[in-house]
């Protein structure tokens, strides 16, 4: 717990020293980041420890970027005083409403039905939003100017920064308190057992009610600070792209515990400002990231460091150091074959290439990791399966010997296979 | 009349279309309880497989094999996907098509690019059937109609009067029975999801040659067979094409109607007041028809989860 506190005072250090060394792409990217990782801390108040599955969040991230956008029009115009600030008190505050009257609609149901109400709901607003002018300003969407206010302009990125990260810092300690209260601990038996809550005298829709209405109100704080910093909205805010990159960034980081979303959202929006500016592709890697994460660490990349620092005195880190290391090589040598036959195929598949060919009547040789390759020439194919087919072979090795280090020193949880088995499987390799 | 008319005959056969790709769906859901996110992922597969196929040979090798491709992909993710996050719960398997998804869109972009590819039906099935009040209707669009009814019959024979239905419905209701009648259950459940997706493959594939064929095609449709799952009831067939050919006549309709809230409170004298208020009361129902199958949706979801013909579960 003290090395946690540690931790993360000396990563709010960073993030106060680092960014005005920065350029403002970067500044620009980690304001990106802040906003994904509260938008999907407090989704995760819904998904992780509500245990209600939502697919129509941008829902109530909208309606918190919107209601800045029009308060900050307001302003702009001298008909309300309201400093820039706090805009997203206001935002939270219809966020709230609306995710209580959503909630109470969509937490009449549960399960699958219950992710499907939530994806009617953001799918209704998507689709009136375009055709509602005054509300949403059609197509185009709205925009304004923020106004200075207690001695700062808000002219530069910077400023947009700081005010971003003392929100969010303010937003997810909030959050992370509420699961210390008694009602967190109600939202978590919620997740467990909701016959139980009933049964133990609670009213558990109501619950339910206001567990949605907090997700809504900090989403909608999310969808404020993003409305500040872009200084426009419009009604593509609501689309299914935005509820399922922040399903994205849940699960990829862990839902099952409080930081893990948060790890995943900075991650993933940092990959994408990286990686978008490399290629067209991102989006691709993202997914195949996503349904590996689903496959082989269901509970995501804060589940998988949560099980290491838990079992941290029991492991046999010595023995575990070899297929640690081979693993990565082997990660490493798929990751390079997977991005080689991706980008080979970007390049060479792309308008550009096929209207050259056509031009010059051959086929130029293409860029990838620093090196041209010839399209034709067999050993531009050879070389990612050269990397594939062993990389695969060695990483499925190293798992296995992972697999069996993990279990024989798990004694509470000895996992699904019977000793008998395990021996036999270590004796046949 | 003649807005009734053709509204109707449009409405059908968009109707028939999004049975075509729910059907495979309304079995997967209904067997597993798994939505599959993917499954306009699948119709989208089918489009394009049969595109590259009809190029290199003719329309129909293309109608033929698209579909059993994109078959074999399906049972590919049963298989090595599904069944591996099968323990972790619905939820897992529902995030797994969720993140499959984002794949099928970029590779599809990857290898035919962002833009719509030019898959067109052959000459010979190019003409007009008849003349309705002096525009010509595609015999095409007829076709699709006749090719989802076709389906609809063949399922359904299959389903309520073979041997093999009989033990697909006795692996969904209760599996454990059938495993000890000594039916091979997840042989079955491959089976139906390779099914399930192979409808979908020939929906692209009969689709697409009519309608755009582009990366988006998934996402558009996507959530609408939603719609038409849930509003027709969990696992019903009927249900799902009495959902279908609801949404198909309603937004075929919507689209030429300019009736608003306001001009509802003017039939009892409240117009003025109404067109006064502005804002969602105005808005003509033809700006709004993308929203009415939603809200359809919702009606059903919140008055009876079970969809128009599903059994109370």
């Amino acid at each position: 717990m003290r090395y946690a506190l540690i931790a993360i005072l000396a990563l709010l250090a960073l993030l106060i020293i680092a960014p005005p060394l920065l350029g403002t792409g970067w500044q620009y990217a980690l304001i990106n980041a802040l906003i994904a990782a509260l938008f999907a801390a407090a989704f995760n108040l819904l998904v992780g420890q509500g245990g209600m599955l939502s697919f129509g969040h941008a829902a109530y991230f909208g309606v918190g970027a919107f209601t800045v956008i029009h308060l900050m029009q307001s302003v702009e115009y001298g008909d309300i005083p309201f400093p820039t600030v706090l805009l997203p008190l206001a935002g939270a505050a219809v966020s709230l409403l609306c995710g209580a009257l959503a909630g109470f609609f969509a937490t009449m149901r549960s399960g699958v039905y219950f992710a499907l109400v939530t994806l009617a709901l953001a799918e209704l607003l998507h689709s009136l939003a375009p055709h509602w002018d005054e509300m949403f300003g059609g197509e185009a969407g709205l925009s304004s100017m923020r106004m200075p206010s207690l001695g700062f302009t808000f002219g530069s990125t910077l400023e947009v920064y700081y005010l971003t990260l003392s929100w969010v810092v303010i937003c997810i300690g909030l959050l992370y308190a509420y699961t210390r209260t008694p009602f967190g601990r109600l939202t978590l038996a919620l997740r467990d057992n909701e016959q139980r809550i009933r049964f133990m005298g609670f009213n558990a829709h109501g619950t339910k009610i206001v567990v949605f209405a907090i997700s809504a109100m900090f989403s909608g704080v999310a969808g404020s600070l993003m409305a500040i910093s872009n200084e426009t909205a419009n009604y593509s805010v609501f689309s299914t792209q935005v509820s399922a990159l922040v399903v994205l960034h849940t699960f990829v980081g862990g839902s099952t515990i409080f930081f893990g979303p948060i790890v995943g959202a900075c991650v993933l929006s940092l990959f994408t400002f990286v990686v978008s500016g490399v290629t067209h592709s991102w989006m691709l890697y993202q997914g195949i990231i996503f349904v590996l994460v689903m496959l082989f660490a269901p509970k995501g990349i804060g589940g998988v460091i949560q099980a290491h620092i838990e079992q941290r005195h029991a492991l046999p880190w010595k023995r575990l150091a070899a297929p640690y290391a081979l693993a990565t090589l082997a990660g490493l040598m798929v990751a390079c074959a997977t991005v080689f036959v991706v980008q080979s195929l970007e390049i060479v598949l792309s308008r550009e290439y096929a209207a050259a060919v056509a031009r010059t009547g051959e086929y130029a040789p293409y860029t990838v990791f620093a090196r041209e390759w010839q399209v034709f020439h067999p050993f531009t194919w050879l070389f990612p399966v050269l990397l594939l087919v062993p990389g695969l072979y060695l990483l499925r090795r190293a798992f296995a010997r992972i697999q069996t280090l993990w279990d024989k020193d798990d004694d509470n949880d000895n996992g699904d296979i019977p000793a008998a088995t395990q021996e036999l499987m270590e004796g046949g390799r | 009349m003649e807005f009734l008319i053709v509204s109707t005959l449009n409405g059908v056969i968009y109707g028939m279309l999004l049975f075509m790709v729910s059907a495979g769906l309304t079995l997967i859901f209904g067997m597993m309880g798994v939505l599959n996110f993917a499954h306009a992922s699948f119709y989208m597969l089918g489009a394009y497989f049969a595109y590259t196929l009809s190029g290199l040979f003719n329309f129909w090798v293309g109608l033929i094999v698209a579909p059993l491709l994109v078959a074999i992909i399906g049972m590919f993710i049963e298989r090595y996907m599904l069944r591996r996050v099968h323990a972790h719960g619905h939820a897992h398997e529902l995030l797994l098509t969720f993140g499959l998804v984002f794949i099928f869109e970029e590779l599809i972009k990857l290898f035919y690019g962002d833009f719509p590819v030019n898959y067109q039906r052959p000459d010979y099935l190019n003409f007009a059937i008849f003349n309705l009040f002096g525009t010509d209707y595609p015999f095409y669009r007829v076709f699709i109609g006749l090719v989802a009814l076709l389906m609809f019959i063949v399922l359904f024979v299959l389903l309520t009067r073979t041997r093999v239905g009989m033990v697909v419905r006795a692996a969904e209701r209760l599996p454990d029975t059938a495993r000890a009648l000594g039916h091979n259950v997840p042989m079955v459940f491959l089976g139906v999801f390779g099914a399930g997706a192979a409808l979908a493959g020939l929906s692209g594939a009969v689709a697409g040659a009519f309608f755009p064929t582009n990366p988006n095609m998934a996402l558009e449709l996507g959530v609408i067979v939603f719609v038409v799952v849930v509003v027709g009831g969990l696992g019903s067939l009927a249900g799902s094409l009495i959902a279908s050919l609801l949404i198909g006549v309603f937004s075929s309709f919507a689209v030429g109607l300019d009736w608003s809230l306001a001009s509802l409170f003017g039939l009892i004298g409240l117009g003025d007041w109404a067109n006064s208020l502005g804002g969602l009361v105005t808005m003509p129902l033809s700006s709004i028809s993308a929203t009415v199958p939603f809200l359809l949706m919702l009606i059903v979801l919140l008055v009876r989860p079970a969809g128009l013909m599903g059994s109370k579960n």
